[in-house]
């Protein structure tokens, strides 16, 4: 559409000082960069961990978070000798993820359908509106705390409180890309004649793909962040009862080593897998960034 | 497309129910929806009857819906015989409510004018976006274990970490709408003249405050259990304790009971307190006959 010709002109006044600094000396150029400013605010991010380990009695500081997940890692799971998949690390994180990735491939299957069919047909819409809408209200951690007291230990409770608690989100998410379709192209088809797996590759998927991605995404922080809960107040093993249990010998640098292992997983699968996705599927609308708006702006 | 109000029938029902502009809807069709409405609600009830009835499965656990009723009642007038003062609830709620009004607070004075700088400038939008993009992605339990490990008991950890949890959301979306604003105004106001401040007044605050409506309608029910988690873990007052205090007592009913009154809170505030606020707000674009409200 040319827009590209107005991001190399920055004439138009109202663009951002970064552009108009590429003119100026290279001192200046560097310290406005885009990855200067990204660079300066993560070592900011690492300052401020110090400081606030320094600070507090408790927190601790990112060295020894570090060092103690490194421990973890050496230190051999259960009675078993150690190795690279058998130590404390691998393990725990191995079950939850295990059970996350079940809790999301059920919440996709009941979220999925439920959704769309809100969106197709209004009187399911008007069915299921109260539902979904307290289904969302409801906090993930009280489902955790009656999964645990009706499940006790091992693999259901989690499973099951990622499950109802992150379908709501994924149910609203399908029925607003179920809404988006349009209606016209879908009374068409359907007056033609045209197969549900066409009107599915062609009409519903590219309409809904927005809000799909966006749903799975919600879904599989919520399940993650479910699983973890539920571990927290009662398991025998998965990361959550890892951290419950350094927190209970009142060792504050492995609560906050299992934190940030959390984080990191969540921060991996978003980057690393759904972002891809999310990229592979939009490339036709070529640049647009993470804000969901596109870069250049009308000048 | 407004001004075809209430003539086609089919027309309103069959655009999203929930996606809302209830007014254009016709009154038999609104009928018929709660009508359905109400059958959903009935089935999980009957469906929740039902299980309960369950014996010698993990549900041999879950009481019934008129039990939990009767412990809700019990925590609204006061059960003197299990030792329920009158008014529980609303003092618990008000206390859970003051700390994440006051993270909500803090979120909307320091996110804004990030999301603006985030908005308006290349520099501010690179070197905030990964602290954002952090804070929106952490667990709750990370938020709460943060919160206990900063703060220790007491008030100061849910609040600040209800900050953490909005702040991202509110920034993000003042940086989109800002990013909508319309750069032609925004040079003719300066070719004009006028003060920069006046411009932030009268044109990019327009353009993002339907966005702030929007993260603050998002981010609150997230908030409020966030509020709650954080104090199971480490409060001293509020919901979060005194369902810390039903989990060891190992009382299902009570639990459920407070459950209940979370739904019944986060919807009050959420359908009353906060869209009569943002149908006030927006008055000027539903006479135009926009729609504002979102799911």
């Amino acid at each position: 559409m040319g827009r590209s010709v107005t991001e190399q002109a920055p004439a138009a006044g109202a663009i951002s000082i970064g552009s108009g600094a590429r003119r100026r000396n290279p001192i200046v150029r560097f310290l406005v960069a885009d990855r200067t400013a990204r660079w300066s605010s993560r070592i900011l991010l690492v300052v401020v961990w110090q400081l606030a380990g320094a600070l507090s009695p408790r927190f601790p500081t990112p060295v020894e978070t570090f060092s103690f997940i490194v421990d973890e890692f050496n230190r051999p799971f259960g009675d078993g000798a150690w190795s690279v998949w058998n130590n404390e690390l691998v393990r725990n994180l191995f079950i939850s993820i295990q059970r996350a990735v079940s809790a999301f491939c059920i919440v996709v299957m009941i979220g999925v359908p439920i959704g769309y069919a809100m969106g197709r047909w209004w009187r399911i819409q008007a069915y299921f509106t109260d539902i979904v809408m307290v289904g969302i209200a409801l906090p993930a951690y009280i489902w955790a705390l009656l999964g645990v007291m009706w499940f006790g230990f091992g693999f259901r409770a989690p499973v099951f409180c990622a499950v109802v608690s992150a379908t709501p989100g994924l149910i609203v998410q399908v029925l607003q890309g179920s809404l988006a379709i349009p209606r016209e192209l879908r009374d068409m088809s359907g007056a033609y004649g045209v197969p549900f797996r066409w009107q599915v590759r062609h009409l519903i998927l590219p309409s809904m793909a927005g809000a799909l991605i966006a749903g799975f995404r919600l879904a599989i922080n919520a399940a993650w962040g479910c699983v973890v809960l539920v571990e927290w107040f009662g398991n025998n093993e998965g990361a959550g009862f890892r951290a419950r249990y350094w927190y209970d010998v009142n060792n504050y640098n492995g609560l906050m080593g299992w934190g940030v292992i959390v984080l990191c997983v969540v921060i991996t699968v978003d980057r690393g897998v759904v972002e891809r996705i999310d990229h592979a599927v939009h490339r036709w609308r070529g640049r647009i960034t993470s804000f969901g708006g596109t870069r250049t702006s009308v000048g | 497309m407004a001004s075809e109000t209430g003539t086609q029938e089919r027309d309103a029902s069959s655009r999203g129910t929930m996606a809302v502009d209830v007014a254009r809807r016709t009154t038999s069709t609104r009928r018929k929806a709660a009508v359905y409405s109400l059958l959903g609600a009935v089935t999980v009830l009957v469906v929740w009857q039902l299980v309960s009835g369950f014996q010698r499965t993990a549900f041999d656990l879950l009481p019934g819906p008129a039990q939990v009723a009767d412990r809700m009642w019990g925590f609204i007038v006061g059960d003197p015989s299990r030792g329920v003062a009158s008014g529980t609830v609303f003092i618990n709620f008000w206390e859970t409510l003051r700390k994440t009004l006051i993270g909500f607070a803090a979120a909307v004075v320091f996110g804004v004018p990030i999301g603006i700088l985030m908005g308006r400038y290349r520099y501010a939008k690179n070197f905030f976006f990964d602290l954002v993009y952090l804070a929106a992605n952490v667990p709750l339990i990370v938020y709460a274990i943060l919160g206990l490990l900063l703060f220790g008991l007491g008030d100061a950890g849910p609040a600040f970490v209800v900050a953490l949890l909005v702040l991202p959301v509110i920034s993000l979306n003042v940086a989109a709408g800002v990013e909508g604003v319309d750069r032609n105004l925004l040079t003719m106001s300066r070719a004009y003249g006028r003060p920069s401040r006046a411009a932030l007044r009268d044109i990019v605050a327009p353009s993002f405050s339907p966005f702030l409506f929007a993260a603050a309608r998002a981010s609150f029910a997230a908030s409020w259990k966030l509020a709650a988690l954080a104090e199971t873990f480490g409060g001293t007052t509020g919901i979060g304790v005194q369902i810390r205090k039903a989990f060891q007592g190992f009382s299902v009913a009570d639990m459920m009971a407070w459950m209940m009154f979370f739904v019944i809170f986060v919807v009050l505030i959420e359908r009353v307190a906060l869209m009569r606020l943002e149908r006030w707000v927006f008055r000027y674009r539903l006479k135009r006959g926009e729609d504002v409200l979102r799911y």
